[in-house]
């Protein structure tokens, strides 16, 4: 198989990837973990478009994944194509959109708070007059502009490179769990009482998360 | 300019090779070798892709210091394309097809006389309109082995990725679930797994 048929033929797993994240978002009250970065805010916002073949559900709202909505889509067989994210990491938030099948970011905003008040996304990039608009000219910027619109590019990739990295982890213990016994065993059956949603129905997230901790090779998450 | 500013929308490519050790004055000859060369009206290409400056669609002599960012290879991706609108284009071709047809003393053209007519207007046309630009951010990371692009576009990333492997001695690889899956790395119990994996069935669903 080319590498192009086996890339489509998984792109399903980009799906239960983000249906996992909200799964495990709203099992642990928006607090997720993972070995390498300890605990942090994870959950869904704004919008979460799920769909299955042409048969497309987009939902919007501060919660939209916890609209009745959100929950029959699961039930009829949709799994989600993207959603909007909230990443609180440290001192950074960060919002964005995760596309399922391509696991491509967009809209991603890296707004931090510094010195204790929030300052928006590129706070330390310099006036929009030193970087832009792009003119005609032979020789380049002058030096200070150049080494401020430099740093400001390190800084966007270096929180960029975490986030990245973070998804990454959250990636990697979903294939651990999902292609071991843990996904037969208990994942999926408390993904499925979930996504049916019946009312009266506890899952109980405690003895899920001891499980899950154990699949994981017994490292204290969460 | 989304690397350097404002939110960023991206998709990642893997970088598979190795880089030569001479890596540097080597892409800086490939690099401006294959820097955009923008569209003439007269001649035969219609559309055109190129490097220039990051942010700077317009700075096309590129140097080290505006390609090397430390670690990083930022370069812009430009595109230039021919594009006249429909309209216009109908309009000069109704009356350049009655001029002719009048100096030739005939009532109907032919196939490849429309044809060409229709190159020759194209042509003027060209003349007088600017060639549409779209530029595209894109930074390598050298340490990381990722080419961050920053668009979604398929067709662009397309024809990035093909510019791109002309330049440099590398293949790109998209991200995608499978191929973050092998970056990241399996188990050999997990890749028997993987190989074999079918979508997970709710069991209450008509849909899927």
């Amino acid at each position: 198989m080319q590498l192009l048929d086996r890339i489509e033929a998984r792109r399903f797993v980009g799906r239960e990837f983000l249906l996992f994240l909200w799964f495990e978002s709203e099992l642990f009250e928006g607090t997720l973990s993972t070995v390498a970065h300890g605990s942090f805010g994870f959950w869904i916002e704004r919008r979460i478009v799920l769909s299955a073949g042409k048969e497309v559900t987009q939902i919007k709202g501060a919660y939209p994944a916890g609209s009745r909505e959100a929950k029959e889509s699961l039930q009829r067989g949709k799994l989600p194509e993207l959603a909007g994210i909230h990443v609180s990491l440290r001192e950074h938030e960060m919002n964005f959109v995760l596309k399922a099948d391509t696991l491509a970011l967009s809209g991603l905003s890296l707004a931090a708070v510094l010195d204790g008040g929030a300052e928006e996304e590129g706070a330390g990039l310099p006036p929009a007059e030193l970087l832009g608009p792009p003119q005609r000219k032979k020789k380049g910027p002058a030096r200070g502009e150049s080494d401020a619109a430099h740093e400001a590019f390190y800084d966007r990739m270096q929180r960029t490179r975490e986030l990245e990295e973070l998804l990454e982890a959250l990636y990697r213990d979903f294939l651990a769990l999902r292609l071991g016994p843990a996904w037969e065993a208990f994942v999926e059956p408390m993904l499925k009482t979930w996504c049916a949603g019946d009312e009266g129905t506890e899952l109980d997230s405690d003895a899920y998360r001891e499980k899950r901790e154990h699949a994981l090779g017994g490292k204290k998450r969460r | 300019m989304p690397a350097l500013r404002g939110s960023l929308t991206y998709a990642r490519f893997f970088v598979e090779g190795e880089l030569p050790e001479d890596f540097q004055d080597r892409s800086m000859r490939a690099i401006r070798l294959r820097a955009m060369k923008p569209l003439e009206p007269d001649e035969e290409a219609l559309e055109r892709s190129g490097w220039c400056a990051i942010g700077e669609p317009f700075e096309l002599e590129l140097g080290h210091e505006n390609v090397f960012y430390n670690e990083f290879v930022n370069l812009g991706f430009r595109t230039d394309r021919w594009v006249i609108p429909g309209p216009m284009m109908r309009a000069k071709m109704k009356e350049a097809e009655a001029a002719y047809l009048q100096k030739k003393g005939r009532e109907k053209l032919s196939k490849r006389e429309k044809t060409e007519l229709k190159e020759l207007v194209a042509k003027k046309l060209r003349k007088q309109l600017s060639p549409s630009m779209s530029v595209v951010d894109l930074s390598w990371s050298l340490n990381d082995g990722i080419v961050r692009f920053f668009s979604l576009s398929p067709r662009k990333a397309a024809l990035m990725m093909e510019l791109f492997q002309k330049c440099f001695p590398v293949k790109l690889v998209p991200e995608a679930p499978y191929t973050l899956a092998a970056r990241l790395g399996l188990s050999k119990a997990e890749e028997r797994t993987w190989e074999e994996l079918t979508p997970t069935l709710l069991g209450i669903g008509d849909l899927a």
